[in-house]
This record gives C-alpha cells, sequence and structure tokens, in this order.
C-alpha cells in the first residue's frame, strides 16, 4: 500500500513541485494540500501517514500545527519543510515532534527520497542541527547543573558530537565499531526524547502556571 | 488592601488620657492624706507652756522664766538642748476611751511623759543632729488618764521652722487613720519622691548625649539631683556628719532645686522654638526664648551658682553665731526662691501667650509645681507651717514630663518614619530611572549590534550573492546567457546564501560544529567533479567562540580553495583536514593530490590575495604549498 501524504505550505510554485513529485512517487499517495495553518488544522482529520508541514506559514508558526499533530496523531510521521534547514528552528520542530525535516531544493527527488527515508524509519540529521542539540543540552545543564537525570546518555552525546563535526552515518558507525543503522536508532532516540522532554516540560509548565490542575 | 495601623496620634491621645487620670488620681490621693492628716478628730492642743531641760524636768513644776506660755506651731531657736513642752488632761479627755496623742511633727527622739513617768517615744535620745521628723501616735494608759494630768512632750530643739505642730488627743481609732496619712507624707512620699528623682536623674545624663535637648536633659538632671539630696535629706534619722553640715546640706538641695529649676524653665520655654531676635536684648532673658549658646552658658553659669552659693553659705556660717547665720541664709534662700519662682510663673505665662496651650499636660504640671513652690515657701517661711503641695506637685512633674517626652519621641519617630519613607520612594524612583536607562543603554547596544551585524551581513550579500546575481541579469540583458548557465548561476546564488546561512547558524559555536556545517555545501561540488572528498575533523578540544563572521571568513578561504583545487589541479581526491600540528597549533587545511600550480605567479592570485585578506581577518596564519603531486592550502589558527 502506498503511503498518503499531505502537504501544508504556502508557496505556490513549491506546492506544485512536491505535490508532482509525490503524485510521480509509485509509493507515495498525494492527498491533501493546505497553504495556511488553519486550514492544515482542518486537514489533519484526513487518513495519512506523512505531513509535511513549512514552518513559515502566513497565519503562524507550523510549530504549534506539529505539536498538536503529534499530539492527535502518534503514528503520523511529520516532516519539516524549509529552505535552508536553519537549525534552531529545525530544533524546535524536532521537540514539537517532527520526525525529520526537508530541504527545499530544486531536485524534486530529493523530497520524495527524505519521505521514504523517513517512513523506513530513518532519521536525517545535519551537522547543524547535531551542533544546535548538543548546544541545547549543555545551555539546560549550565541552567539546573542537578536535573535529576541528563537528557542523553553519554553514548548518544557522543554520537552527536561527531554528526555535528560533519560526519555521516556511516563514517560514525566505522569510528565507533557500530553498525549504520545503530547510528540511526540513536538518533531517532534523541528525536525521541527532545520531544518527550519537550512535552513534560510544556506539563510542568502549565501545572506550575495552574493551566493544567493534575487530580490527587 | 492593607489596613492601615491606628494613627500614631491617637495612641498618644490615649497615652496622655491615660496618664493624666494617673496623676489626677494620685493627686487626689494626696490631697486627700494631706487633709486627713491635717484634720485629726480630738482636741488639738496649740496652747502649751514649755520649759528647756534640765531647768524643769518631766512632771515637775516649771521654774518660771525660761519660755513659759507658747503658741504651737513654735519655732525654738536656736540652743538644741531638749524643750518640754506642758499641757493638762480635761474632764472629757479622761472620759475618753483608750486615749492617745497624735504628735504630727517632732523630732524622732520626741518623748511623752504623764505626770512624770515616761510612757512613749522613740529614736535616739537627745542626738543633736537627729533633724528629721515622724509623725507619733502615743497610747495614754488608762491609769495615767484623769483629768488634771500633766502631759509633757520633751523634744529636740533645733533650727529653722517650727519643728513642733499643735498636738492632738482623743480616741486612739479616731487619731489613728491621721497617723497613718501623715506617715504617708512625712515618710513613704520622700522615699518614693527620693527613688523617683534618683530615676530621672540617672535617665536625664544618660540620655542627654543621645536626644537632641541636651540643655533640657542636663538641667532636668539637676533639678532630679537636688531633689534626691533633699528627701534623702528628710529620709537620713542620724546622719553621720555634723548637725551643721546637715543642715547646710539640706540648704545645698534648696539651692539646686531654685537654680535648676529656673534652668529647667529657660530650656523648656526656648529649646523647642528658636529665638526671635539674634540679638538679645536684656528683656528678652525674662519674656522670650534664648539662643542655644546663650542656655549652654546658663548651664555652666547655673552649676557655677550652685557652688557659689555653697561656698557663700559655708563661709556665713563660720561667721559669727551659728544659729544666727543659717537663719540669715534660709531667709535669703526663701526670698531667692519665691524670686525664681516668680521669674518661672512669668516665663511659663509668656511661653503659653505666645504659643498657646501647645503642651497642656506639662504648661499644667508645671504651673502647679511652680504655683505648689511659692505657696509651700510663703507657708513656710512666713506662716511657719508645712508645706506639703510642692510633694504633692512634684509627684506627677515626672509623670507629665514622661508624656511630654513621648509626645515628642513620637514626633522625632513619625518624622523620621516620613523621611525614611520619603528616601525609600526617592530611591525606588530613582532605581527604576537607573533600570529604565540601562534597558535603553542595553537596547541601544543590541540595536548597536544589530546595525554592525547587518551591515556585515549586507557586505556579505554584496560580496557574493549580489555580484552573482547582477552579473546573471546583465548577461541575460546581453542574451548572453544560456539557460544552462542561468541554472548553474542561480544554483551558485543559492549555495551561497545557503553558506551565509550556515555561517549565522550558532550551534554550540566550536569550529568543528562550523565545519561540520560545512561539509554538505562543498562536498557535492567535489563529488560533481569526479572527486572524492575525505572528511577528517579530528579532536582538537575547546574551540569556542566562532561567531557567524569568522566562520564565513572560514568558509569563503575553504570554498576559494576548493575551487582553485577543481579548477587546476584536476584532483580525484580532496581531504579536509583538521587537527594539531607540531607546534601544538589548530590547523585546518585542505590539500588535493592534483598536479598543483606555481603559486608565486598563478593564474589564481586575485583568489590567493582575498585568501590572504580573509586569514588575516580571523587572526590566522595562511600556507600555501604546491607542487606537482598536489596543493595544500592551510590555515593556522
Amino acid at each position: 500500500m502506498s503511503a498518503r501524504v499531505a502537504l501544508i505550505e504556502d508557496d505556490p510554485i513549491l506546492r506544485e513541485a512536491v505535490t508532482r513529485t509525490i503524485s510521480l512517487a509509485p509509493d507515495l499517495e498525494f492527498v491533501a494540500a493546505a497553504e495556511t495553518a488553519a486550514a492544515g488544522r482542518a486537514l489533519l482529520d484526513t487518513p495519512m501517514e506523512v505531513l509535511l508541514i513549512d514552518l513559515a506559514l502566513p497565519d503562524g508558526s507550523g510549530i504549534d500545527l506539529i505539536r498538536e499533530a503529534s499530539a492527535r496523531f502518534p503514528n503520523l510521521k511529520i516532516i519539516v519543510v524549509s529552505i535552508f534547514g536553519d537549525a534552531s528552528s529545525v530544533v524546535n520542530a524536532i521537540e514539537a515532534g517532527a520526525h525529520g525535516y526537508l530541504l527545499k531544493s530544486a531536485d524534486p527527488g530529493e523530497a520524495a527520497d527524505a519521505i521514504r527515508a523517513v517512513l523506513t524509519g530513518g532519521a536525517p540529521i545535519s551537522p547543524a542541527v547535531a551542533g544546535h542539540i548538543l548546544a541545547r543540552i549543555r545551555g539546560r545543564a549550565s541552567v539546573s547543573p542537578a536535573a535529576s537525570t541528563p537528557l542523553l546518555s553519554d553514548k548518544e552525546v557522543a554520537i552527536l558530537t561527531e554528526l555535528s563535526k560533519g560526519f555521516r552515518y556511516k563514517e560514525v558507525a566505522r569510528l565507533h565499531g557500530i553498525s549504520p543503522n545503530t547510528v540511526g536508532d540513536h538518533v531517532k532516540s534523541i528525536y525521541r526524547k527532545l520531544a518527550v522532554n519537550s512535552r513534560s516540560e510544556a506539563v510542568f509548565e502549565a501545572v506550575q502556571a495552574g493551566i493544567i490542575q493534575l487530580k490527587d | 488592601m492593607i489596613e492601615k495601623p491606628p494613627s500614631p496620634r491617637l495612641k498618644t491621645s490615649f497615652l496622655a488620657v491615660f496618664l493624666i487620670g494617673l496623676q489626677i488620681f494620685f493627686v487626689a490621693v494626696l490631697l486627700a492624706a494631706n487633709v486627713v492628716a491635717e484634720r485629726a478628730p480630738g482636741r488639738l492642743i496649740d496652747q502649751a507652756i514649755a520649759n528647756v531641760k534640765p531647768t524643769g524636768a518631766p512632771g515637775e513644776e516649771f521654774a518660771p522664766g525660761t519660755l513659759g506660755a507658747i503658741r504651737l506651731p513654735a519655732p525654738f531657736c536656736c540652743a538644741q538642748t531638749p524643750v518640754i513642752v506642758r499641757t493638762t488632761l480635761t474632764a472629757a479627755d479622761a472620759a475618753t476611751p483608750d486615749l492617745a496623742l497624735l504628735i504630727p511633727s517632732a523630732h524622732d527622739n520626741a518623748l511623752v511623759y504623764v505626770d512624770g513617768e515616761l510612757i512613749g517615744g522613740a529614736g535616739a535620745p537627745s542626738t543633736e543632729t537627729n533633724t528629721s521628723r515622724r509623725p507619733q501616735l502615743v497610747r495614754i494608759p488608762p491609769r495615767y488618764a484623769r483629768e488634771g494630768a500633766v502631759i509633757d512632750v520633751s523634744v529636740q530643739r533645733a533650727i529653722g521652722f517650727a519643728h513642733l505642730r499643735p498636738l492632738s488627743l482623743g480616741r486612739y481609732d479616731a487619731l489613728y487613720p491621721s497617723y497613718l496619712a501623715l506617715r504617708l507624707l512625712r515618710s513613704d512620699l520622700p522615699f518614693i519622691n527620693a527613688v523617683v528623682a534618683a530615676f530621672i536623674a540617672v535617665f536625664c545624663v544618660c540620655a542627654a548625649p543621645l536626644l537632641g535637648a541636651r540643655g533640657l536633659l542636663l538641667s532636668l538632671a539637676g533639678l532630679a539631683a537636688s531633689w534626691l539630696l533633699q528627701h534623702v535629706w528628710i529620709l537620713v534619722t542620724d546622719p553621720p556628719w555634723s548637725a551643721l553640715t546637715h543642715t547646710l546640706l539640706y540648704l545645698i538641695g534648696f539651692l539646686g532645686a531654685v537654680l535648676f529649676l529656673v534652668w529647667f524653665f529657660i530650656e523648656w520655654t526656648s529649646a523647642f522654638e528658636p529665638p526671635e531676635r539674634a540679638a538679645q536684648k536684656p528683656s528678652d532673658l525674662l519674656l522670650h526664648p534664648w539662643s542655644a549658646s546663650a542656655r549652654q552658658r546658663l548651664g555652666i553659669a547655673t552649676a557655677g551658682l550652685v557652688a557659689l552659693g555653697a561656698g557663700l553659705m559655708l563661709w556665713r556660717l563660720n561667721v559669727g553665731e551659728e544659729m544666727i547665720a543659717i537663719q540669715d541664709i534660709d531667709r535669703v534662700l526663701g526670698f531667692l526662691g519665691l524670686v525664681a519662682m516668680a521669674f518661672c510663673l512669668l516665663r511659663l505665662v509668656t511661653h503659653i501667650l505666645r504659643g498657646g496651650m501647645r503642651e497642656p499636660i506639662e504648661m499644667a504640671s508645671f504651673l502647679v509645681v511652680v504655683l505648689s513652690a511659692i505657696a509651700d515657701i510663703v507657708m513656710v517661711r512666713f506662716f511657719s507651717s508645712y508645706g506639703v503641695l510642692l510633694g504633692v506637685a512634684a509627684a506627677f512633674f515626672p509623670l507629665a514630663l514622661m508624656v511630654s517626652l513621648a509626645g515628642r519621641a513620637r514626633g522625632v519617630f513619625e518624622a523620621a518614619t516620613a523621611n525614611a519613607e520619603r528616601l525609600n520612594a526617592l530611591v525606588a524612583e530613582r532605581e527604576r530611572e537607573i533600570v529604565a536607562n540601562l534597558e535603553e543603554l542595553q537596547r541601544r547596544e543590541r540595536a548597536t549590534l544589530l546595525l554592525e551585524e547587518r551591515a556585515r551581513i549586507m557586505r556579505d550579500m554584496h560580496d557574493g550573492i549580489g555580484g552573482q546575481l547582477l552579473g546573471l541579469v546583465l548577461q541575460a540583458k546581453a542574451n548572453k546567457l544560456s539557460g544552462e548557465s542561468l541554472v548553474q548561476g542561480l544554483e551558485e546564488s543559492l549555495a551561497d546564501l545557503r553558506v551565509i546561512v550556515d555561517s549565522l547558524e550558532q550551534g554550540d559555536g566550536s569550529l568543528a560544529t562550523v565545519l561540520g556545517a560545512f561539509r554538505a555545501r562543498i562536498e557535492p561540488r567535489v563529488e560533481a567533479a569526479g572527486a572524492q572528498l575525505i572528511w577528517e575533523i579530528g579532536d582538537v578540544g575547546e574551540t569556542s567562540g566562532f561567531g557567524p563572521d569568522r566562520a564565513l571568513q572560514l568558509y569563503r578561504i575553504l570554498q576559494e580553495a576548493c575551487t582553485n583545487a577543481l579548477k587546476h589541479g584536476r584532483p580525484d581526491r580532496i581531504a579536509v583536514t583538521l587537527a594539531r600540528n607540531d607546534t601544538g597549533h589548530i590547523e585546518l587545511s585542505l590539500s588535493d593530490n592534483g598536479h598543483g600550480f606555481d603559486p608565486t605567479h598563478a593564474r589564481g592570485g586575485r583568489g590567493l590575495s582575498n585568501m590572504r585578506y580573509r586569514a588575516e581577518r580571523i587572526g590566522a596564519q595562511l600556507r600555501v604549498a604546491s607542487s606537482g603531486a598536489g596543493t595544500r592550502v592551510s590555515l593556522q589558527l
């Protein structure tokens, strides 16, 4: 069965290009497209496996939409679309629950490749994104050094460090004597931890602020 | 909303009313005691005959002459031998059950005889120095209580005022309350006064340096000390010094009280209002506030006057007959006291006239004190009677003063609190201003940084992508642009834009991460040229601080080096290496295995000089080495 893909993107040319690429791919099925975050929210109920979201939507940040989609549909694969793949917004999206990101590029094949990679359990990560995650973790540790457990394991931090230097999965695997798949698993685990941590932090803050009332 | 505390004025008023009530009660008790003491029931004996021991003996017929018939109160002057005062019982006396004799005031060594038999008395016999006076209530045994029985009271004679006052004969029970009242006034009250005076004297001396009104407190201390001396004098029955010294002490106490009271009232009527004129006329000394310096001189003068007075008294006592001298001094002091009290009264009245009843409690008590003193002096000097009013007035004088000082302290405290609040408000306002200024400063600083950053990015855009796009536009206008070269040109522009964006990514700010982000930019180009990229980023330790500017210069140097390598050398391998070199410096290099070029007169000379310029900007050393086996561009950071 082919994977159903929806797209939320405000640029008509890019929307057109991506839509065509997906429609041409035999293993992907294009189901819906939206131009705004509001329309995208309405589109969430459409049955699908993959959701592509542009972060810079005219009526608001795609981050909120990602958070909502990931909370409502845990099995939905969310992929962020960005021109430059600037690391801070990508990491924000990962924390909100995104599973990968896609650089807008002139090569339409890349979009299909990225979707397939995420569907098969791959987790793309650029050196800049890895560097950003490292910086955030260090920042958090310096804010509260006594924080009970470190967010990421030593192994995960070591792998992130290698990835931030520009090494590919294969090269990292060779350096650490593990298989490239294991590297991918670590990266997925990092993604999950970031999202979970971000959610629990949000809940914690909401409880602190009195937005959520916990029953005892 | 915070509840406001009750107004301090209200609290002060409560305190004042309470203290006034206490004073009124106290005065009422003392006046009642005085009335009871003065109006002893029974038969008042103010006519008697007197004789001097040992000319006459108790019970025996007096030899004619010596003193004869007297009227009580009688001042016996001036020898200190005992005097016998005699009266006889009437039929009514004899019929009174439980007959007793009340002696309101006599030396402690007064002895009572009936028909020559000693029936009562107290104190050390015939002590010349025993000048204290206590009341006595002596029972007359029933077997002596018959009509015509002779009652003799033998008392020490003394200097000064009448020490034997009219006696009372009556029922013991009826006289007892008067005896108690007398004991309270003559014995207990002086004790209380002495304690209060000692307390005030110590307190004022200690508080004078702390509080503002130094002269006021010191004058009060002097007054209290004099007051203390007088009451200790009353309480001491058998002093270890001579009768003359004892008398002198009393007179000094009196003089001190008068002079210090004058000083005190001048302070009181001056300290809280400024003098009206800088230069003062003599009449101002009488009626107007004194300046602080004048009052300071007055304080020294007062102490000096007391000392001088004591000296004068001592001198007078040693000239001629002592007893006459004491009488003289007594008269002078009485006169001085009256003048001084009149002066105080005048100052008080003018003070009230100037400012109204500003301090009603104090003013009332002060007036009572001054008037009582005048009344007492007049009573003692001219009517040979007891003066008790001053004792009564003085008892609530300290209370009034306490209210006054508490009120003033409260005022000072409130003023200080208000001041502190004003200061706090001022400090808070300044703090807000400072914070606002600081924020403004920071905002400007941020704005400046942003401007610099913007200028830098503009420059970078201008250097790279701007020039490229402009070139494309010019070529396209001249119809010299093929579709293929347009795509290529646009892709290069996009790539350059991405490099700029990459340089803006801060990540963890380390050199390794800065390089990591760059790999994706050059690897496609290297591979498109049919070469392989070898990526060797070693661990070189902490290398933070690679901001956007340094990162971009680094990228541009590597781009240029890579372009040169691909253009001139035709290599099949390009390696990017980050490691520490032999000298321990961090070295970044891009090397290829192409056939090299001559760096000294290379065609890419402009590219090389550009690279050098950029290396200088980031504080790095650029080395280019080329041979037939390849080229190596290295940066020592």
